[in-house]
């Protein structure tokens, strides 16, 4: 296991609780070692805990992309964070949540954590946390691309505020089940949810399962293959989406069975054309054993990545077999 | 071994080049040449004409096409279909957004 510290991010859009959450959860005592980076300063008044405000100038939220310029000081901040923790002149922190500004696009800050040189061997990007409103989560996606791609982005999706409305009656929960099947779904009301649910990472087939969505730009499928397949082309497909699809592939999450290594699937997990070095289960999570690959794109088309899948595959095993 | 047939074999091959157009945003079309096996007719919109074949022991072979006689001139070959789609995407799509793949550290 790696000792890189687990990191997490929170986002979601203006007002939809994640400071309210974060609040809460850093008041569980099995949280009680974390380390908070915060965009906003202010945001909240976290006494107990270990604060680090990251310091620039990004609060003109009406100024376009924020993301962009977050990049260089959250590594900065989180760099310092670890010299100091290093240094022993700060409580040696076992974790560190971010919590994005409401109008961040995540996918730049999650490439600066596992990509950044200065910070990325020593952290670990653990989780992406979304927080959607249940009264206004509807219309929030409906009206902002934003939300739209920080709930695709999402591992756990948390819905908010369920004391005010039903997200399974008003079709929220329906319209996140599409946008992002793979994301496990809690409720908080006040902030209060299930620490325990929001961080760690095992396994869990069932959102492999998934049915193709559409709407808002974003698209929802899953490929899936009953035949073994190299790994070599498993390596050639990504590579072909990193360089052609980029930024349109929101994110990639897949259960994949390489035939070189029987019976033990790789988990392969992306970002944009960013990816985790796959990890490689000891046995498969459930009775089946096809290679179940999910992906939230705008616009890619499933049957193309399909064939795209299977045509490198089948030159592969030529090149193989001669 | 699951061998696919040619047919359908070559018909996956036309839509992976038709849905590469797409992805570059390239409106025009890919069909399957019906005097030579194994070679794709891409024709776009703003009148590029392009042949591409696909041998599968020795690779792909891209010509330019001239629209009104029908003369090729022969642009690259490549072992294989990533090397094929990003030539055709420099000479499709040039100013379509490419990227590269980044494995973060393990």
């Amino acid at each position: 296991m790696s000792s890189a510290i687990p990191v997490s991010v929170i986002t979601g859009f203006l007002g939809s609780g994640k400071t309210t959450l974060l609040g809460n959860l850093l008041r569980d005592p099995a949280l009680e070692r974390t380390a908070v980076i915060i965009n906003e300063f202010g945001a909240v008044g976290l006494d107990h805990l270990l604060v680090e405000a990251s310091n620039e100038q990004i609060l003109t939220l009406e100024g376009g992309c924020v993301c962009c310029t977050v990049r260089g000081d959250l590594v900065r901040t989180a760099g310092d964070l670890l010299a100091r923790r290093a240094a022993g002149t700060i409580t040696p922190f076992e974790r560190i949540v971010i919590e994005t500004t409401g109008l961040a696009d995540p996918a730049p800050i999650l490439h600066a954590l596992m990509t950044d040189r200065a910070i990325a061997d020593a952290l670990r990007l653990e989780s992406v946390i979304a927080t959607v409103d249940a009264a206004t989560g509807t219309a929030t996606l409906e009206a902002h691309p934003e939300s739209v791609k920080q709930a695709a982005l999402a591992d756990r999706i948390v819905v908010t505020k369920v004391d005010l409305a039903d997200p399974e009656a008003n079709g929220l929960a329906e319209r996140l089940r599409e946008l992002n099947p793979s994301a496990k779904r809690l409720t908080a009301v006040h902030g209060a949810t299930d620490a325990a649910l929001l961080f760690g990472g095992e396994h869990d087939p069932k959102p492999y399962d998934t049915a193709p969505a559409h709407r808002h730009g974003v698209n929802t499928f899953c490929l899936r293959r009953n035949q073994p397949l190299h790994a070599a082309t498993l390596s050639l497909f990504l590579h072909v989406l990193a360089e052609h699809c980029g930024a349109r592939l929101l994110r990639l999450k897949g259960l994949v069975d390489v035939l070189q290594t029987p019976g033990r699937p790789a988990v392969i997990h992306g970002v944009q054309h960013v990816f985790h070095p796959p990890a490689w289960l000891d046995a498969w999570p459930d009775e089946d054993r096809s290679t179940r690959i999910v992906v939230i794109s705008q616009g890619l088309e499933a049957g193309w990545m399909q064939d795209l899948l299977e045509a490198l595959d089948e030159e592969v095993k030529k090149c193989s077999i001669s | 071994m699951n061998n696919v047939p040619p047919s359908e074999d070559v018909d996956r091959l036309r839509r992976v080049l038709s849905g590469a157009l797409r992805v570059w945003q390239v409106a025009g079309s890919v069909t399957a040449d019906a005097d030579e096996p194994r070679t794709f007719l891409i024709a776009t919109d703003a009148g590029v004409r392009l042949a591409v074949h696909h041998e599968p022991a020795r690779g792909w072979s891209i010509a330019l096409q001239d629209p009104a006689s029908g003369a090729r001139m022969p642009i690259g070959t490549h072992a294989g279909l990533p090397g094929l789609l990003r030539s055709l995407r420099a000479e499709l799509a040039p100013d379509a957004p490419s990227g590269r793949l980044i494995v973060a550290a393990a």
